[in-house]
């Protein structure tokens, strides 16, 4: 297909949330029409009205909507949608879903299937990669579907990778079916639920072991291929701050890093794409060792969540750049230029003081911070409710700030200003987060959370705020606000309508 | 007036008084501004906004950076919880079992696994004791806060 222009027209966005709301925008200012798809549990939620045309997906579970890849290809075909961009997560990297889309007459937002199949399976990326010249890290995978053969296979080979290792499943990603194992007497349990729950998630139980590099950083490269030979790198992520393998705090650019050092890494992730003929955008994941050796983890051959840093100091729109890629156009973005810092934190419906345990329940008060240098991309809004159906993040906090000191006092700002009420959320945790010295210092590594916080995170309320905090809810009750509110949700006596006042009358 | 809240210390009394439409508390003063956002004068003078939003029994509170969740306890209500039980702290499916009545744990042991949002949750005995009752079984879907074991703790 390479070298051939194919128009794209109409676009069909194959996920949910809050990566649905950025991709249906990018849509509408590339002047494109969209077609959102979404679960019955979904039919008020925002993503569903930023699209032109939005179509109800039948059957109840996960597998019988966002992973239905017969009625999300009849539902492209009914509207006339002529490309299909799955975002993250979901059919994203699942390279039978992204050839079903091209036998079906439509373009993939993303790279061949091939490429998906190459890198989504771990060991076939370890040799692709080994075989462009790019370092990788001592592990091995067990094929075995068997949970006894399995077991065994997995105690022959720790004796090879050595501890400290990392459990994870062979088609994972977000941090499920993962465990990191430092002792021998803990492997037999941790491989036990590392298969668990790859089974529960991914349907499929094979596991990879890694050895574990500790004190080390994760650093990505994003990179940007399209038809024209073009495959270039858009700079660095720092994404080293992970509560239970999931990241929660990202920057660029990482605060150690060098120009000579982003150079190297940079051209080992062009050699990653190059390798598997890769179009469209993609994130390469490196460990960065203390000694500045670095180490491929992973291709992640999809959108990924934290692409905000990137586009804020490049000035490239990553998404808007997918979707002309897809299009057979040339990418528009010219040199590599990286200005100021960015950082974002990922807001979750979780108690983090009660070990990241996520919680639910409505919106009652969802505002979020404003002013320079913020943005936030969310796929809720106030008077939603947070239900267990979906993923617990809420929204994506974003900075920009021309020093990194500077972006860490925008965040201190703007996460002291974001109001969540009804839902318990991670911000507190964030908060306290941006005052910790391996933060300020940029001294971050994978460990990081759990060196601070060993016995889980607390927050730390001075006495002056929990006596307002009290006062606050006394006020509230005797003053009878919550009456007020609930007049004020159904909508009771609201402004007066101004079609009245200029004479205006409905047939 | 008077109100009571829980906390995990037992039940704390606020006793906010109303002068005009000013309320006050200790050197507090607190009034309720046209948006329904709390305007907070310290006895120092330093102002503070907080949201509130009253969700079931629950005032959630939003003041300089932090977030409250104060339970009012209605009047008459009694203040006891129901200890001891060992609930579901989300709505998910039982995994794994890892207990049988009768069976002595000490605090620590893993006694059954949850899965909810695809991750796994393990419930923990918090005290050593003795396994009174399983109340799910593997597979079983389960209601957040619902009892899944009965300890008696020794």
């Amino acid at each position: 297909m390479r070298g051939v222009v194919s128009m794209v027209r109409k676009v069909l966005v194959a996920n949910r949330g809050e990566i649905a709301c950025r991709i249906l925008r990018a849509c509408n200012e590339a002047g494109l029409p969209s077609v959102a798809i979404y679960a019955e549990n979904d039919a008020s939620s925002m993503f569903v009205e930023l699209a032109d045309e939005a179509v109800l997906l039948t059957g109840g579970t996960i597998g019988e909507t966002y992973l239905d890849q017969d009625q999300i290809l009849a539902i492209a075909k009914s509207t006339g949608a002529d490309a299909i961009h799955p975002g993250f997560g979901f059919l994203s990297e699942r390279a039978d879903f992204a050839r079903a889309v091209g036998h079906a007459g439509l373009q993939w937002v993303g790279p061949s299937p091939e490429a998906i199949e190459q890198m989504g399976d771990k060991m076939t990326a370890r040799i692709t990669m080994r075989a462009a010249g790019v370092p990788v890290i001592p592990g091995e995978e067990i094929e075995h579907e068997d949970e006894a053969d399995a077991l065994a296979a997995i105690e022959a080979a720790s004796h090879r990778v050595g501890y400290p290792m990392l459990l994870k499943a062979s088609s994972g990603g977000g941090g499920k079916g993962m465990r990191a194992v430092h002792a021998p007497e803990d492997l037999i349990e941790s491989a036990k639920g590392a298969r668990r729950e790859a089974i529960a998630a991914f349907g499929d139980g094979r596991v990879y072991l890694e050895r574990l590099l500790t004190g080390s950083k994760h650093v990505e490269i994003q990179v940007l291929a399209d038809r024209h030979g073009r495959t270039i790198h858009l700079g660095e992520r720092e994404c080293s701050v992970q509560r239970r393998h999931q990241k929660v705090f990202e920057e660029a650019p990482c605060a150690t890093m060098t120009p000579e050092l982003r150079e190297a890494m940079g051209q080992a992730a062009v050699a990653a794409a190059e390798a598997v003929d890769y179009e469209g955008a993609g994130t390469v994941e490196f460990l960065l060792a203390p000694t500045g050796e670095f180490f491929f983890l992973e291709m992640n051959t999809r959108i990924q969540v934290e692409h905000p840093v990137t586009e804020l100091v490049t000035g490239v729109d990553l998404v808007r750049e997918q979707l002309r890629i897809a299009a057979g156009e040339p990418m528009s973005c010219g040199p590599l230029m990286m200005r100021g810092h960015a950082i974002e934190v990922r807001l979750y419906a979780e108690d983090a003081a009660n070990n990241f345990l996520p919680a639910i329940g409505p919106l009652a008060v969802f505002r979020p911070p404003e002013g320079p240098g913020v943005r936030l991309d969310t796929g809720v809004r106030e008077g939603d409710e947070v239900t267990p159906n979906y993923d617990p993040m809420l929204a994506k906090l974003i900075v920009w700030a021309p020093s990194r000191p500077e972006a860490l006092q925008r965040m201190r700002r703007a996460l002291d200003e974001f109001v969540v009420l009804g839902t318990t959320t991670n911000i507190r945790f964030l908060r306290e987060l941006c005052d910790e010295p391996e933060v300020i210092t940029g001294a971050t590594d994978t460990t990081t959370i759990d060196r601070i916080w060993p016995n889980g995170w607390q927050p730390t309320v001075p006495r002056a705020v929990e006596d307002m905090a009290l006062m606050a809810a006394a006020v509230a009750e005797s003053a009878g606000l919550h009456r007020k509110q609930s007049m004020a949700s159904t909508g009771g006596q609201g402004a007066p309508s101004p079609f009245e006042t200029i004479g205006r009358r409905f047939p | 007036m008077h109100h009571q809240f829980r906390s995990p210390e037992g039940p704390i009394e606020v006793t906010v008084a109303k002068q005009g439409d000013e309320w006050s508390l200790g050197g507090l003063s607190t009034s309720v501004m046209a948006d329904g956002r709390l305007k907070i004068v310290s006895s120092d003078g330093r102002i503070s906004f907080g949201h509130v939003a009253k969700v079931g029994d629950v005032w959630w509170v939003h003041a300089e950076g932090h977030t409250f969740k104060l339970e009012r306890i209605e009047p008459g209500a009694s203040d006891t919880d129901d200890g001891g039980g060992l609930t579901a702290p989300m709505p998910g499916k039982v995994l794994d079992v890892l207990v049988a009545a009768g069976e002595v744990v000490s605090a620590g042991t893993t006694l059954m696994v949850l899965e909810a949002m695809k991750m796994e949750h393990r419930i923990v005995a918090a005290t050593d004791g003795v396994v009174m009752a399983v109340h799910f079984a593997a597979g079983d879907q389960v209601e957040q806060g619902v009892a899944l074991l009965t300890l008696d703790e020794s």
